[in-house]
């Protein structure tokens, strides 16, 4: 009897469950998918399709619009359900927010084998976080900080604002190369990582975990040493890495 | 007249085997010269003597030793049968010398070969690479292949104009920051070259990209490029330019100016 009361609970919290978390899928494994959101997090999954679900409390939730469709003046309208506009474009699946300001909270889950590019230029917007990809990830924003967790790459990064945190796991794709002008980019690299790293910065600062002995490049056969600007290879050289702050600082760790 | 002429005239004297003028020189030389004469009385004693010693038969003995040598010569001569192979063994001779230099030549050529096939295989790599490269950086799926297409140009000791405008074209027009910062980064590298310098200089206008903007402004006050101070300046009127170009660029023109 206890049991069954249990598992009646159970039940009843996963239907609750599937209820509020509203969920909108795409049946797609390949091609590019663009995120055009505030924020967003994107997780990678073993299955052969897209799923959007809205993380947004039901304070969200507007009774009086029952049975209404968002729509914008960029002539895009909510066909999820969500509050985002998804569309498919063959090659391409295009997501793009309803409001202009504030920001659904959505949850992404993405197929291994999608190009996974976030795009984001407004102001209003929040952090954009990527979490156990093997995809590929372009990020192009400007007041985004963006967080990479669990990922291989190849990335490409760029936020002018923002800044970018970055763990990688083992069986790291190349091209990494990571930009911010004012925020901090902060990499976490598996020790035994063979790389070409480019790190940059201007007016900032670099650290380097003990770990990782550079093996600077020469020029002309001379060691440059220089405040700004730090090229060379670790465990013999491979995989390109470049990362650049111009005002904020680099982090290099071991894993 | 000198001995050895004159002896040697003596000689062809007793023999009788000169013309009258030099028959008469000689006998106005025997008459003149009694050294001369004394020498023709010499010449003609061992002369006389050699001509008797001529006609002398050989012994039986002699002769019957000789033949017998004779014959065990032809006989010794006929044991050594691979004298008369020799030819063949010159044959063979020829032939291995013959194969030696065929193959020499062969070897020669082959490494020839060898050589252009060698160059023909680099330069078809550098095809290979290019058509690589130029085909990555034409991927509008995917920027991390466009970066990697651009990499390849980092294996290349020079560039050429089709590597250089492709590397131009998408440093001034690929959608991505990160791979047009590569593209610069990639050109930097033939910064020497006036090409890639002019074209440097012609993008500084047309990027509105802020991280490729302050890029190329420090590398023109690296490269002391004081041309673009005017552009710069522009850079620093313009009100939609970002606040960290503005400063790149101003700091800049300080440098520059």
């Amino acid at each position: 009897m206890k049991n069954r009361n249990i598992l009646l609970v159970i039940v009843a919290m996963l239907v609750t469950g599937w209820a509020s978390g509203q969920e909108y899928k795409v049946a797609k494994n390949s091609g590019r998918l663009e995120i055009n959101l505030g924020k967003v997090r994107v997780e990678g999954h073993n299955g052969n399709e897209i799923i959007f679900t809205s993380e947004s409390g039901k304070h969200d939730r507007d009774e009086r619009a029952q049975g209404l469709r968002s729509v914008n003046s960029m002539g895009l309208e909510d066909n999820t359900g969500l509050g985002i506009n998804v569309t498919d474009k063959g090659n391409v699946v295009e997501v793009n927010q309803l409001k202009k300001t504030s920001s659904p909270d959505i949850k992404i889950l993405v197929p291994k084998g999608m190009i996974v590019s976030f795009t984001h230029q407004s102001q209003y917007g929040g952090k954009a976080t990527f979490k156990d990809l093997t995809n590929e990830i372009e990020v192009s924003a400007q007041y985004n900080s963006i967080e990479l967790d669990n990922v291989t790459g190849p990335l490409t990064v760029k936020t002018i604002y923002g800044h970018v945190e970055a763990v990688f796991d083992t069986n790291i794709k190349d091209p990494i190369s990571i930009v911010s002008i004012y925020g901090f980019v902060d990499v976490t690299l598996p020790q035994a990582t063979k790389a070409n790293l480019r790190l940059e910065t201007n007016y900032g600062e670099i650290f380097v975990a003990p770990e990782f002995k550079i093996d600077v490049e020469t020029k002309n056969g001379m060691r440059p040493i220089s405040s700004d600007e730090v090229v060379g290879k670790i465990n013999g050289g491979g995989l390109n890495i470049d990362l650049t702050c111009n005002y904020g600082k680099v982090y290099l760790r071991k894993k | 007249m000198e001995k050895e002429k004159l002896e040697g005239m003596l000689i062809d004297y007793i023999d009788n085997r000169l013309n009258s003028v030099d028959r008469h020189q000689v006998e106005q030389e025997l008459v003149r010269n009694p050294e001369a004469y004394k020498l023709y009385e010499e010449l003609k004693e061992v002369m006389h003597l050699m001509d008797r010693s001529a006609r002398l038969e050989p012994s039986i003995k002699l002769k019957n030793n000789f033949e017998a040598l004779l014959a065990e010569e032809l006989k010794s001569e006929k044991k050594t049968k691979t004298v008369f192979f020799q030819p063949t063994l010159f044959k063979v001779a020829a032939a291995v010398a013959l194969l030696v230099i065929c193959g020499s030549i062969g070897l020669y050529i082959k490494q020839q070969h060898q050589l252009i096939a060698d160059r023909d295989r680099e330069l078809k790599e550098l095809q290979l690479q290019t058509q690589k490269m130029f085909a990555m950086m034409g991927n509008d799926q995917s920027a991390s292949q466009r970066i990697q297409g651009v990499n390849v140009s980092l294996s290349f000791a020079k560039a050429d104009d089709a590597i250089v405008d492709a590397l131009v074209k998408t440093m001034n027009e690929d959608p991505n920051s990160n791979v047009r910062m590569a593209a610069l980064e990639a050109l930097s590298r033939f910064i020497n070259e006036k090409k890639v310098r002019d074209e440097i200089v012609n993008s500084l206008p047309k990027q509105k990209d802020p991280i490729v903007q302050i890029q190329l402004i420090q590398l023109l006050v690296k490269i002391k490029e004081k041309g673009v101070v005017d552009e710069l300046q522009k850079i620093v009127d313009d009100d939609e330019t970002m606040h960290a170009v503005k400063d790149e660029a101003y700091s800049a023109i300080m440098k520059l100016s």
